[in-house]
């Protein structure tokens, strides 16, 4: 394994996060803006929601666009002959793809940490205290995995960086309708329980209630698992087979 | 024959009845070709003619559709992680990273080739400094020229000290004064003893670096040898000519 071929590709990406304004505000400047626009405009009673329930939402809504970063960055590559510069190297396929998925990773959590603390300089008061915050990481960072997947499926099947961006919305908006802070009813329920990340929202809105011990916690994050090791591993595949050209 | 017995001998690749089809065109047709360790080989055509598909093959890019190639001793079927350890690649596309200045550039592709940290920083150095870039090695590769972004993708190349360099199209998108500095850069690779294998389709390029030209067209490689012998063979003052002769059309006729 090369180690030192992985950190280099991970500090890439974070260097791509802070210098292109685009991957900066699309990661941490939207989820910044979003927190704080959605949790004064709905946070309020009057709107009869509650910031303290919408904060699970607004982290899983921030992870859900990595989705699209991934896409962009990956077709990014590939159009400017990179990926393939990169195929030449003695790296093999599998650390280039690990560090793409510790950068997700690392990623997820930074938008946990920023969701949170704008939530909480906005009202945002978790039962139990804000110990739940680190229960909340490994779920986002292994939910992440299912972004990055999503995002490998939508660069495979999108020749440009452009097309790419469109093309997300196919995985995103499912996701931000049926698994983030928008109520559901009895019917939309049906279909969010095929969506990723209605059991994100599920997990930590139990850990942010303080209800900790609940064994649902425990069956979301094994679904959450299960679903996103699929989601990446199917994504690699594709994107190796067919995207990689 | 063993890997370990063809590295002895004094063959770098060895291409034998390639073929590479993609759908209906093929772009490769049953190349042969053998380059020797050490030599500056010069494979010259017009666009669509076969020479990045060739290169592509080798450096394992490309899978052939039929035949094979060796590539220091191993099988691109085969041995692809033993050659990427040999090889270094200058794509025609100026391959790098924008939002990342020059140094930072060479230095990630050094850690793919798992360069040690001390050594990886001495040999960007001398790169920037030969290639002319040292003073800007710290600007980001998105203000650079066309130019000396295609000086850093040869760098990039380079960085791991590679024994077989495969060069496509390097000087594309050069100043006349900047296209013969590299030409000198390139002609100082072949006294370090590496094998280079240069695609182009500029004539004075091939003429004035190759050791050996292989005019390819079509997939096929129609003529081969050392400029003078090409040029007596055919009475021709150039390999434009050449070409000319063998073909009736010109090289620069597709561009």
């Amino acid at each position: 394994m090369n180690f030192q071929g992985l950190i280099a590709l991970v500090k890439i990406e974070l260097k791509k996060l802070v210098r292109q304004p685009a991957n900066l505000f699309l990661t941490l400047l939207f989820p910044a803006v979003l927190t704080l626009m959605f949790g004064v405009v709905f946070g309020d009673p009057e709107m009869g929601m509650d910031i303290n329930l919408i904060v699970p939402g607004l982290i899983v809504y921030a992870c859900i666009f990595i989705i699209m970063t991934t896409a962009q960055s990956f077709s990014t590559e590939r159009q400017e002959g990179l990926l393939k510069r990169m195929s030449t190297t003695p790296m093999t396929s599998s650390e280039f793809m690990g560090s793409q998925i510790i950068t997700n990773m690392l990623i997820a959590i930074l938008q946990v940490v920023v969701v949170f603390v704008l939530a909480v300089f906005i009202g945002f008061r978790p039962n139990g205290g804000i110990g739940g915050i680190f229960l909340a990481f490994p779920i986002v960072a292994l939910f992440s995995l299912s972004s990055v997947g999503l995002g490998l499926i939508t660069a495979t099947v999108s020749k440009t960086p452009e097309v790419a961006t469109g093309i997300s919305f196919v995985f995103i908006l499912p996701q931000m309708f049926f698994g983030t802070f928008i109520p559901l009813t009895n019917t939309t329920r049906q279909i969010a329980v095929f969506i990723p990340s209605y059991y994100v929202v599920d997990a930590l809105s139990l850990i942010f209630a303080g209800d900790w011990t609940n064994s649902n916690i425990l069956l979301d994050t094994g679904v959450i698992s299960i679903v996103s090791v699929i989601i990446v591993i199917i994504g690699v595949l594709l994107f190796e087979k067919y995207g990689n050209a | 024959m063993s890997a370990e017995s063809r590295r002895k001998d004094d063959t770098a690749i060895i291409i034998k009845d390639l073929v590479k089809q993609f759908e209906d065109v093929t772009a490769v047709d049953g190349l042969n070709l053998e380059i020797k360790q050490g030599e500056l080989f010069s494979l010259l055509g017009p666009n669509g003619a076969g020479k990045t598909t060739t290169i592509n093959i080798l450096c394992g890019i490309l899978k052939p559709t039929k035949g094979t190639a060796f590539v220091g001793g191993y099988d691109v079927r085969k041995n692809l992680k033993e050659i990427r350890a040999l090889i270094g690649v200058c794509p025609q596309q100026a391959a790098v990273f924008k939002f990342l200045n020059a140094r930072e550039n060479i230095e990630v592709f050094g850690h793919l080739h798992a360069i040690p940290k001390k050594e990886l920083r001495e040999r960007t150095d001398t790169l920037l400094g030969l290639l002319d870039l040292a003073k800007v090695g710290n600007k980001k590769a998105s203000g650079y020229s066309g130019g000396m972004l295609r000086r850093l993708n040869l760098i990039v190349a380079l960085i791991s000290d590679p024994t077989i360099a495969f060069l496509d199209e390097p000087t594309v998108g050069m100043d006349p004064r900047a296209r013969r500095e590299t030409w000198e850069f390139i002609g100082s690779l072949k006294n370090q003893g590496k094998t280079i294998i240069l695609t182009t389709h500029y004539i004075e390029e091939a003429e004035a670096l190759s050791d050996r030209v292989g005019i390819i067209d079509y997939g096929k490689l129609i003529e081969l040898g050392t400029p003078k012998e090409l040029m007596e063979k055919h009475e021709a003052k150039n390999l434009e000519e050449v070409f000319l002769k063998i073909t009736g059309r010109r090289i620069l006729e597709g561009l």
